[in-house]
């Protein structure tokens, strides 16, 4: 007959004794907490920190809803998994795989993934080891799928997404997202969005050293594929197509760049059962996906070396 | 079983073609990676015109032209030695696909497409389709073969143009807007460019081209043929391959976003995922057009988008085509006609039907043997490009046109339209 081995109850409450920090939004938590009871951010960053004595650095991958965020960010996940020559990404934890998975089965059925929620509970988060064949150290990388919608809430209602304020807070840099089919549209060839975006993150922070005007913002024509002129050359698309936008950037941000990508070749309206109309990817070709986030790591690595877990050790 | 096939297809090849005994006609590996343009103006010089009628000829298959020379109106006029060249250049650029059933997968964009269970290749039979023996060319058309259609002012020749594009025709032009597809330059392919596949060319400049070389565009039915290469087993069901090489995708054997080039490729390159009639390049490298109208559902129309639903299949996939199931013999995708991709361009196809009979070579020698006024000019009937020393223009061109005359009308044969229908 073995013998149980039960775990000390004072053990247990020295545990909730101590407060573990978010490591998105630094306040403390219950020890076996799963998300952050203060901003919703998955402890499990926190707890990766802790015990494998990491400090990832954050980029946010941010747009107006519908822009193709989450698109983007899967994709950009799964072709980097796939590319051992190159950059290539290893993610930390079973829920940074869980993005990456719902895109890329949805864009193999020709679909569009669902629309990220509002709710900072059910926003996919990724953490990952960045690595580069040309650098020695890897690199820790944590990117969330925010939702347009609760971004556009936090911009114009201050504090109301804690997640959202202290994530952008403390990113290294930003992939922002412009939707090319948006602004063809728009008559004014204006992207407000985007514009109140630029503002709220360029108020974020004021000191000078550690603000955003020095963090590098890459600003990234989504869906270019239905606007091919966008690939051709983006700076002259930016100024031509988005005056405002181009102005603005020249005005705040010292490291700023203009991309384009798409990731489907064509789309067109398919009928599904129970759903209705919906628009779908006539096929999948992604392009211009990587450039951004290649350009936005050297920037973020050049800027400040990251410190990586075995420098890290050296510190402690 | 396949190489069984390959020994066998040109027997029966033979036997509906006498004429082409002595040449090869289902090479595989036949064609070397040097000889994809073997016909140039090299070819004129190496081959000098015993007389003004060998000399258009000799004009004609330095452009690609051959399957002009083998339509009935002027096959019968030829002599058979200038015949069987037509036929030998035709053998030695066109793959033969034969007649027979193939199995069209619905797009998933079609109404009924839930209803369908993708991977069961067991047909029913709504979506089987016959087709009949069709040539299609071994390899995409090329820079320097779109070149030739280009200098001889393909683009102003209105009449191989559908009508509602002729608007559009002008907007058709290069980075230096001469016209000419879409990345060219100053009317020209980029140094380097020759071997690789046309891109950046429409829907239309695509059909306008097949016309120009007396082929036309082939139908979706054809190209799923020629590559998943069918075998009935019994009335409803039919083995057909994912891949031309079979039902497992290998990256060494098509350029997809997998196999790393990440650009197109000269069209001789992947040669060891040529299909089993000899087609080569037919997954991957460019997407292909084809004649076929993408069947969309019409409910789902985004009008306030500027949406059509008339989208024009294309197959294959690309060099950047990310999943693999998404380049494989069955996977239908759909483009804008007039949209000039990067990564999409054309093969071109040609019915059997549409080629004559050889010569009756006594019946020429009689000919021959009259006087030369009564030897009737091959040319005599057809429409062709402005050659050297024709200074005929553009309006009289087209004045001259008429119904019955070759290069004007679309090129469809009776098979195709049964196909379509």
């Amino acid at each position: 007959m073995t013998k149980a081995v039960l775990p000390l109850e004072s053990y247990r409450l020295a545990q909730y004794a101590v407060q573990v920090p978010c490591y998105i939004c630094e306040q403390g938590n219950a020890f076996d907490a799963e998300l952050c009871r203060h901003c919703q951010a998955p402890m499990a960053l926190a707890h990766q920190v802790h015990y494998q004595k990491l400090a990832p650095q954050m980029i946010a991958t941010i747009g107006s809803s519908g822009a193709g965020k989450t698109v983007y960010l899967g994709m950009l996940l799964d072709m980097l998994s796939h590319m051992p020559d190159e950059m290539q990404i290893v993610a930390r934890g079973a829920f940074s795989v869980s993005l990456q998975q719902n895109v890329v089965q949805a864009l193999a059925r020709c679909e569009f993934p669902a629309k990220t929620p509002n709710e900072p509970d059910r926003w996919n988060w990724v953490h990952c080891q960045v690595r580069n064949p040309k650098v020695k150290d890897p690199f820790e990388l944590i990117m969330p799928d925010v939702a347009g919608e609760a971004l556009l809430e936090e911009i114009e209602h201050p504090h109301s997404y804690l997640a959202i304020r202290s994530f952008l807070s403390k990113c290294s840099g930003a992939m922002i997202l412009v939707d090319t089919t948006s602004l063809a549209a728009e008559k004014s060839g204006r992207d407000y969005f985007t514009l109140k975006l630029l503002t709220y993150l360029s108020e974020l922070d004021k000191d000078e050293k550690t603000s955003w005007q020095n963090r590098p913002v890459a600003l990234i024509f989504s869906k270019a594929d239905q606007c091919e002129d966008s690939f051709d050359d983006p700076q002259i698309y930016a100024q031509r197509h988005a005056g405002s936008l181009w102005q603005f950037c020249r005005e705040r941000f010292k490291h700023y760049k203009f991309f384009a990508a798409g990731v489907a070749g064509a789309t067109a309206f398919r009928k599904v059962p129970g759903v209705g109309r919906v628009r779908a990817p006539l096929r999948i070709e992604p392009r211009g996906v990587l450039e951004p986030f290649t350009w936005i790591v050297r920037q973020a690595m050049a800027k400040s070396e990251p410190p990586t877990g075995r420098s890290l050790k050296k510190q402690k | 079983m396949f190489k069984r096939l390959r020994e066998i297809l040109p027997l029966w090849h033979r036997k509906i073609h006498p004429a082409s005994v002595d040449k090869p006609v289902l090479a595989e590996p036949a064609i070397e990676p040097a000889a994809v343009e073997p016909l140039d103006d090299e070819y004129i010089a190496a081959h000098p015109a015993a007389n003004d009628v060998e000399s258009l000829v000799n004009q004609m298959l330095a452009h690609h032209r051959y399957a002009l020379l083998l339509r009935s109106q002027i096959a019968q006029n030829l002599t058979p030695e200038l015949y069987a060249t037509a036929e030998h250049a035709l053998n030695e650029a066109m793959g033969l696909v034969p007649t027979g059933n193939v199995y069209l997968q619905p797009s998933v964009f079609d109404v009924d497409c839930q209803l369908i269970e993708f991977e069961n290749l067991t047909a029913p039979e709504e979506f089987t389709v016959a087709v009949q023996s069709v040539y299609l060319d071994r390899h995409l058309v090329t820079n320097r073969q779109f070149q030739k259609f280009v200098d001889a002012g393909g683009y102003q020749e209105m009449a191989i143009w559908d009508q509602e594009i002729w608007p559009a025709v002008l907007d058709f032009i290069d980075q230096t807007d001469h016209p000419g597809p879409r990345f060219w330059k100053n009317g020209h392919y980029l140094p380097g460019q020759a071997n690789l596949p046309v891109v950046g060319v429409s829907w239309y400049e695509a059909a306008a081209y097949a016309r120009w070389v007396g082929k036309r565009l082939p139908t979706d039915a054809e190209w799923v043929k020629a590559g998943s290469w069918p075998v009935t087993l019994s009335p409803t069901t039919h083995l057909q391959r994912k891949y031309p090489w079979g039902d497992t995708f290998d990256r060494g054997k098509a350029n997809v976003w997998a196999s790393a080039p990440s650009r197109v490729v000269a069209v001789n390159e992947f040669s060891e995922g040529a299909s089993v009639g000899g087609l080569y390049q037919l997954i991957g490298n460019v997407w292909e057009w084809t004649a076929t109208t993408l069947e969309i559902d019409p409910d789902a129309e985004d009008a306030a988008q500027g949406h059509s639903t008339l989208l024009k299949s294309i197959r294959g996939g690309a060099f950047d085509t990310y999943f693999e199931h998404q380049a494989n013999c069955h996977f239908a995708s759909g483009e804008n006609p007039i949209l000039r991709k990067h990564n999409i361009g054309f093969r071109c196809a040609l019915s059997i039907c549409d080629i004559a009979e050889p010569p009756d070579a006594a019946l020429h020698d009689s000919n021959l043997s009259d006087d030369v006024p009564n030897v009737k000019s091959p040319f005599e009937n057809v429409h062709s490009e402005p050659i050297a020393g024709n200074d005929s223009t553009e309006e009289q061109l087209n004045s001259e046109l008429s119904d019955d005359q070759v290069l004007v009308q679309p090129v469809e044969s009776q098979a195709t339209k049964e196909n379509r229908a």
